[in-house]
């Protein structure tokens, strides 16, 4: 690492590099001027250009700014977003009949089109479209959208005048060469195209602002630029190494010291790799580079995806694998491309094309580049099971078979989905009143439909709403079908009752049930077929359904930084899982408390066996809790690559790891004075394992550690 | 046919090259003071008793049949202990449903190198079910490998050798007085039996030794052991160090147990070295 980026790392990491968004006294607005649209665009221009940029003696990039609330800002941190905010006021963090929550959602900007055209090439798109779109609020949209692309431009030319003034200042010649050519560099983009990497980085950097979520695909943006350069030498690996750490540093800056998210990764994710639109694999000497510059940097944000396919090199795998092993802040995660792609192209109707420009963002969400993730509500899977033995028992107690049993529960599940599905369309039509300008001008299809995110304006996404429970809800499942009907070796008015008490005077029966029951997760026959069965219906349920604005649904499994396990599990009763009432309900797609029993491959097994229709290619997650001693020693390390290859090759979606062992993660819960240090991947994030709250910790314990 | 097991582990790391499954054959014809799966020396079902986890809350009592006087090992106290003191050992299972198991990881073997191991206990002493499972491997092409102490008659090796790709084979020491003192038995077969093996088996033969501290980790045995090894065509020599996991189980399978040491970690490298180096000079010039 040079002495200058350690220097901006030390600023970054004393929070000094995070852009303070500069209060603004709006003024009076001329609405009979020919450029006025509207207050909320007027007001959102003149904060724009009255923002102050980092500028300091380090930096070869500016440009950033943040909002503070007082306009309508970027879609992702959504400030001045009344009308989200006022249903995640509602409704976030506030379970609705302990089946549903709104949740934030994440909205990712493409950086194809102001790297190709710039935003004078992104004016002419709205020009173009202002000519086909003649409804009124067609033409306010995008004549907003103009007004914004302006403000955007004279905002790096006011930054490039900053830049000048202060390198003025500057003495050592190197420093002042540095901002000599960041000033003129910002005459040129984001208005105009990037001519070479160096520009291109900038480009991004200045309209992260847009959108300051995830950088997308960030080796398909870079490299054509990195190819030329480094083919005509106008650029070395070591440079673009230093460009590509700056970046990150800014992304890692993005969020303020004082929030909890600056020690966390799902702040800001992207991808390298994956399918190109030719069919071919993308990854690169740029997305090895990439991992690389990241991993040399202390820092925790960002967090990148591989994506992995069927024709990745075994190397390329490993190498990643192997700078995961040796990243102490835990900042790389693995998903299937393969079985993402099947989902987006068979289950979604999206053209293969499109299909393979998507990016992992947040706590490993897929997002579409250009797009809104179509929502991200989290609903409480678990409670027809609920429903079922504690309200509607009497509709179950004479069943006769399993099938029988499981036509029952499946219409609760349906008549839950539904509810779950209804009120994420609600969530998104409160959301949609809410117009942005600003990230719109990055999203694709905004310009060419003349609406707003929001309002479904972008042309390819999803909707994935997180179902928590899904592995107690296998479980119970199978528990019912395996001593209810199969061995017979308990009555189902028993477990009934059971339940009813809450096991009280039925401790043996849960004995039983704990002891022998056949949990999902090792890979036999009963439990896979259960869970494949259980995922069936997902999919015949949602076979085609769409959300509000036309987005597929998908089915997630995954947990973000809040405690939904413990807030819906607070008021579930118990179920036939041997779950106790109000105890947590366990989320993503795993298994714990030693209920997977038959190593790792068994458990891989099932799991990637799980879903053959890849409908649950929403935001699922599996965390892989992993003895260190698994890792420590190449021969076991080359085992372990091996065998997650394979667990890919048979369907697994996602992994990502962590290493500990089951008496590490207890002392640390116990004395986190002396686990300071330890880092865990939690749900789709990684931190630090004393800073989690306790019913986090507490899963993660339960989590079943591998050894070899 | 059926064979009796104790356990059948999946995603194995330890047991041989690459990805492996290991299954446990119940019953050992050596009584190893330091053994670490004392639970698999008696061939027959078992009850453990971990005494340090049992509350007695008196549920095995109040629940068996037999008011615990003789055994029927009917599983029921096992079943219902809710600390999981007690743990009904062994398994008779049919070698279609080993193999069955065996199967399941078949991508893993295959992309990793790694196979299905045969250890215990003794594999060699349930010799007929062995050759059926190994005979079931081969047919589909998985790689196997044997863990044996090679304390059985040559003619059991002869009958599994044609299947069979890697012998892990266990050498404790050359000194048979020593021998005894630590396994009970003497190692007269062991040391022909290995002589044998080195001499016509085409696959792989790796010796394992268990150093331990107290035993036979002195720098005499170990010369010993080079002697010996040195002349015979082995493919690598690992050490096993000695570790105390074994302990508690002892106690729980009622079998008599002994407190080693653990061999100082310089001890291990260099041996571990001086063994495989003094080796590959004589094997792979
Ligand atoms: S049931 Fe278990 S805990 Fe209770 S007395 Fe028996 S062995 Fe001990
Ligand atoms: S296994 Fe059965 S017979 Fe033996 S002690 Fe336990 S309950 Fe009694």
């Amino acid at each position: 690492m040079t002495e200058r980026i350690k220097k901006l790392t030390e600023l970054t990491l004393k929070g000094e590099m995070h852009v303070v968004p500069r209060n603004v006294d709006f003024s009076q607005y001329d609405k009979s001027s020919p450029c006025y649209v509207n207050e909320d665009v007027s007001r959102l221009c003149e904060y724009i250009v009255k923002q102050e940029p980092v500028i300091n003696e380090y930096c070869s990039f500016t440009g950033r700014f943040n909002f503070d609330g007082s306009v309508i800002g970027d879609a992702f941190k959504r400030g001045g977003h009344a009308n989200t905010f006022a249903a995640l006021s509602k409704y976030y963090l506030k379970p609705i009949d302990n089946l549903s929550t709104m949740e934030w959602q994440h909205a990712t900007a493409s950086y194809f089109k102001v790297l190709e055209k710039g935003i004078e090439g992104i004016k002419e798109e709205i020009t173009l479209s202002l000519k086909l779109h003649t409804e009124p609020q067609e033409q306010e949209f995008l004549r907003g959208l103009n007004a914004v692309a302006d403000a955007m431009i004279e905002w790096s030319e006011l930054c490039s005048n900053k830049v000048s003034e202060f390198a003025k200042t500057i003495a050592d010649p190197k420093a002042k060469q540095r901002l000599e050519r960041l000033s003129s560099a910002l005459l040129r983009v984001p208005r105009y195209k990037p001519e070479c990497f160096y520009e291109a980085v900038l480009s991004i950097f200045v309209c992260f602002s847009a959108d300051p979520d995830s950088v997308g695909t960030l080796d398909r943006f870079l490299t054509p630029f990195y190819e030329r350069d480094i083919k005509s030498g106008v650029l070395t690996r070591d440079e673009a190494r230093e460009y590509l750490q700056e970046l990150f540093l800014m992304l890692q800056a993005s969020t303020p010291i004082s929030s909890v998210h600056f020690t966390r990764g799902g702040e800001s994710h992207f991808c390298i790799g994956g399918y190109l639109p030719n069919g071919d694999d993308a990854f690169n000497e740029l997305s090895a580079l990439i991992v690389e510059s990241l991993i040399e940097l202390p820092t925790f944000i960002p967090q990148i995806t591989l994506r992995w396919t069927k024709k990745l090199s075994s190397e390329a795998f490993r190498f990643v694998l192997d700078c995961e092993r040796n990243d102490p802040h835990k900042r790389i995660a693995f998903t299937n491309d393969d079985k993402r792609i099947k989902c987006f192209t068979e289950n979604c109707n999206i053209p293969f094309e499109d299909a393979v420009q998507y990016t992992m963002v947040g706590c490993n969400e897929p997002a579409f580049l250009g797009a809104i993730t179509g929502s991200t509500s989290k609903g409480n899977i678990l409670r027809c099971m609920e429903t079922l033995f504690h309200s509607k028992s009497s509709l179950i107690v004479k069943t006769n078979s399993y099938d029988e049993f499981y036509s029952i529960f499946e219409n609760e599940l349906f008549a839950d989905l539904q509810q779950i599905y209804d009120y994420d369309d609600m969530y998104n039509a409160e959301r949609a009143k809410d117009i942005n300008y600003i990230s719109c001008l990055f999203f694709n299809g905004c310009i060419e439909n003349a609406k707003t995110l929001t309002q479904g304006g972008c042309n390819v996404a999803i909707a994935s709403p997180m179902l928590i429970g899904i592995t107690n809800l296998i479980d119970s499942l199978i528990i019912v079908k395996q001593f209810v009907f199969q061995e017979k070796l308990i009555s189902m008015q028993d477990l009934i009752s059971a339940l009813h008490s809450n096991w009280a005077g039925y401790e043996d029966m849960r004995t039983i049930i704990l002891k022998r029951g056949c949990f999902w997760g090792n890979d036999d026959e009963l439990s896979n077929s259960v869970a494949q069965q259980l995922y069936q219906s997902l999919y015949n349920f949602l076979k085609g359904k769409k959300n509000l604005f036309g987005y597929q649904w998908l089915v997630g499994d995954l947990l973000g930084y809040n405690e939904h396990h413990k807030m819906f599990g607070e008021k579930t009763l118990a179920t036939p899982d041997g779950r106790c009432n109000y105890d947590l309900i366990k989320f993503g797609i795993g298994q714990s408390e030693g209920k997977d029993r038959e190593g790792l491959t068994a458990l891989l097994n099932s799991i990637a066996k799980c879903d053959a229709n890849a409908i649950a290619c929403g935001s699922t997650i599996t965390n892989l809790y992993l003895d260190e001693k698994l890792v420590s020693e190449q021969a076991n390390f080359e085992k372990l690559a091996d065998m997650l290859e394979i667990f890919f090759n048979q369907g697994g979606v996602h992994f990502q790891l962590t290493y500990a062992s089951k008496d590490d993660l207890v002392s640390a819960k116990a004395s986190p004075e002396n686990y300071k240090s330890l880092r865990v991947r939690v749900t789709g994030f990684s931190d630090y394992f004393v800073k989690l709250k306790p019913s986090i910790q507490d899963d993660i314990i339960s989590r079943t550690v591998h050894r070899s | 046919m059926n064979g009796i097991i104790f356990d059948l582990q999946r995603a194995s790391f330890v047991d041989g090259p690459g990805i492996r499954t290991t299954v446990f054959f119940k019953g050992c014809n050596l009584n190893c003071l330091w053994c670490h799966n004392p639970e698999g020396i008696n061939l027959k079902r078992g009850l453990l008793r971990y005494s340090e986890k049992c509350s007695a809350c008196g549920k095995c009592t109040a629940i068996c049949p037999t008011k615990q006087s003789d055994c029927m090992l009917c599983g029921k106290c096992a079943l219902l202990c809710p600390n999981d003191a007690l743990e009904l050992c062994g398994r008779i299972v049919s070698v279609d449903d080993v193999f069955a198991e065996l199967e399941k990881d078949r991508a893993y073997y295959e992309k990793s190198g790694g196979g299905v191991t045969f250890s215990g206990g003794e594999c060699m002493l349930q010799i007929d079910f062995l050759e059926e499972l190994l005979k079931k491997c081969k047919d589909v092409n998985i790689s196997t490998a044997i863990d044996t102490a090679g304390n059985v008659a040559w003619s059991h090796f002869e009958r599994v050798m044609p299947y069979t790709d890697i012998f892990l084979y266990d050498v404790k020491c050359i000194s048979e007085s020593l021998h005894i003192q630590g396994t009970g038995v003497s190692n007269k077969f062991i040391k022909e039996n290995l002589i044998k093996l080195a001499s016509q088996f085409s696959g792989k033969i790796v010796v394992r030794i268990p150093v331990i501290g107290g035993y036979n980790a002195t720098y005499e045995e170990m010369n010993t052991i080079a002697e010996f090894l040195a002349s015979l065509n082995i493919s690598q020599i690992e050490l096993l160090p000695y570790h105390k996991l074994g302990m508690h189980k002892s106690e729980a399978a009622g079998v008599s147990y002994k407190e080693f040491t653990e061999p100082p970690a310089g001890f291990l490298a260099e041996w571990k070295n001086r063994l495989n180096s003094a080796h590959r000079c004589k094997c792979n010039p």
